[in-house]
């Protein structure tokens, strides 16, 4: 069977990267750094935890590059280097990263929305950096990495109906936040 | 069926990604990405149903790899003994080469590097850590920088055109080392004489208080 190879943008940067050019290196850093290290914050909630996440990503996708054959995007497989170190971070200072009864999706009320026309992305991102960890884990790699719950099942460990009820129980948590007076900015 | 709070966050994705690393963190990352490894190439040579071909002649094939070392060992120790040292005769031609490309330059440079080695001579007089001088790493590194920068432009002698050019470059590559040692050299006799200085009214404030 023929395998489709996704045609990168920055192929011709990467394949200069696979040869340790220092420039291309920096090139792909300066495109990448700053969504990854969102991806990073997102998971550590924590400013130089991210960092030190951004950093032992980076290394290890310039190390690893040879391994990275273009059958997704770069960004996509970067990411996936990221959010892996992030989840690794705060496994080593936490015991348990997502403390998942069994429970299934069906014992949880469908959300009301009833004042999402006062939703602002500052008050949402704010909400979401006060969620628990294992919420906002679930949670940010779902809504905003654009995983899905068997990818986001594997990342973690667990099964995907673990995923999608933890992703019901932390966006119901997320829309209490929003609701709590200091929220109503 | 997608709900409000994905619609919202998708439609707004590039909002959410307010952070920035901080500038210098490309520094770390850059020291730490290893040198280019040379791929190694492997030649795999399958038999097939033969297999064991490669079994039956392993003995053989060290013992043509014994061989052969034995044998290049052998004719570099002799090219060794007969022939001057390599290194140096390559060097020495290379000075050659610059000296018709660009006469001036060797005179020059041979003025310049002894002028900075005296003056880093002098430099390592002073105790750096002791005086308190920050920032010594900085200016190594600045040097480090500007050797580099030289070795380039001497590289780029045997390809140009225009050896001016180029020359005018090394030239002022050297003059801004010295400038820059002059300026270490100018600050670490200043400490020392503010040293002096606070000593000598220590003393007198002693002598006065007695």
């Amino acid at each position: 069977m023929e395998t489709i190879s996704y045609q990168d943008v920055n192929s011709q940067v990467i394949d200069k990267c696979k040869e340790g050019d220092n420039r291309a290196q920096y090139e792909l850093y300066k495109l990448y750094s700053k969504a990854m290290f969102n991806v990073s914050m997102r998971i550590t909630n924590d400013y130089s935890e991210a960092e030190d996440v951004l950093q032992e990503a980076f290394i290890s996708a310039f190390k690893n590059l040879h391994t990275y054959k273009g059958e997704a995007s770069f960004g996509s497989w970067l990411k996936k280097i990221v959010v892996n170190a992030a989840i690794n971070a705060i496994r080593k200072r936490r015991s348990e990263l997502v403390p998942m009864d069994e429970r299934t999706i069906g014992d949880i009320a469908e959300e009301t929305y009833d004042d999402d026309s006062e939703w602002k992305v500052e008050k949402v991102r704010k909400a979401i950096m006060k969620l628990p960890d294992g919420y906002r884990v679930v949670l940010s790699l779902y809504l905003l990495e654009g995983f899905d719950h068997a990818e986001i099942g594997d990342i973690l460990g667990v099964t995907e109906s673990t995923s999608k009820s933890q992703y019901s129980r932390a966006k119901k948590k997320l829309l209490e936040i929003m609701k709590e007076p200091q929220f109503a900015v | 069926m997608r709900d409000k709070l994905e619609d919202f966050v998708s439609e707004h994705r590039d909002e959410f990604d307010v952070f920035e690393p901080r500038p210098d963190l490309w520094q770390n990352i850059c020291q730490e990405i290893p040198a280019p490894e040379k791929e190694a190439k492997v030649i795999n040579i399958k038999f097939g149903e033969r297999a064991s071909f490669s079994a039956d002649f392993l003995f053989m094939r060290i013992a043509a790899a014994v061989v052969l070392l034995l044998g290049c060992g052998l004719t570099l120790f002799l090219m060794k003994q007969n022939a001057p040292d390599a290194n140096t005769m390559m060097a020495a031609s290379q000075q050659q080469v610059i000296s018709n490309i660009a006469p001036e330059i060797v005179e020059v440079e041979a003025y310049y590097v002894s002028e900075i080695e005296e003056m880093k001579g002098e430099l390592s007089e002073y105790d750096k850590k002791i005086l308190g001088l920050s920032g010594q790493k900085e200016i190594d590194r600045e040097l480090a920088r500007l050797d580099s920068s030289y070795m380039q432009l001497k590289k780029q002698l045997y390809t140009t055109p225009n050896t001016e050019e180029i020359v005018e470059a090394m030239v002022q590559n050297l003059q801004i080392r010295i400038e820059v040692l002059n300026r270490q050299l100018e600050v670490l006799q200043n400490i020392k004489k503010m040293e002096k200085t606070i000593n000598a009214e220590l003393k007198e404030n002693e002598t006065t208080n007695i």
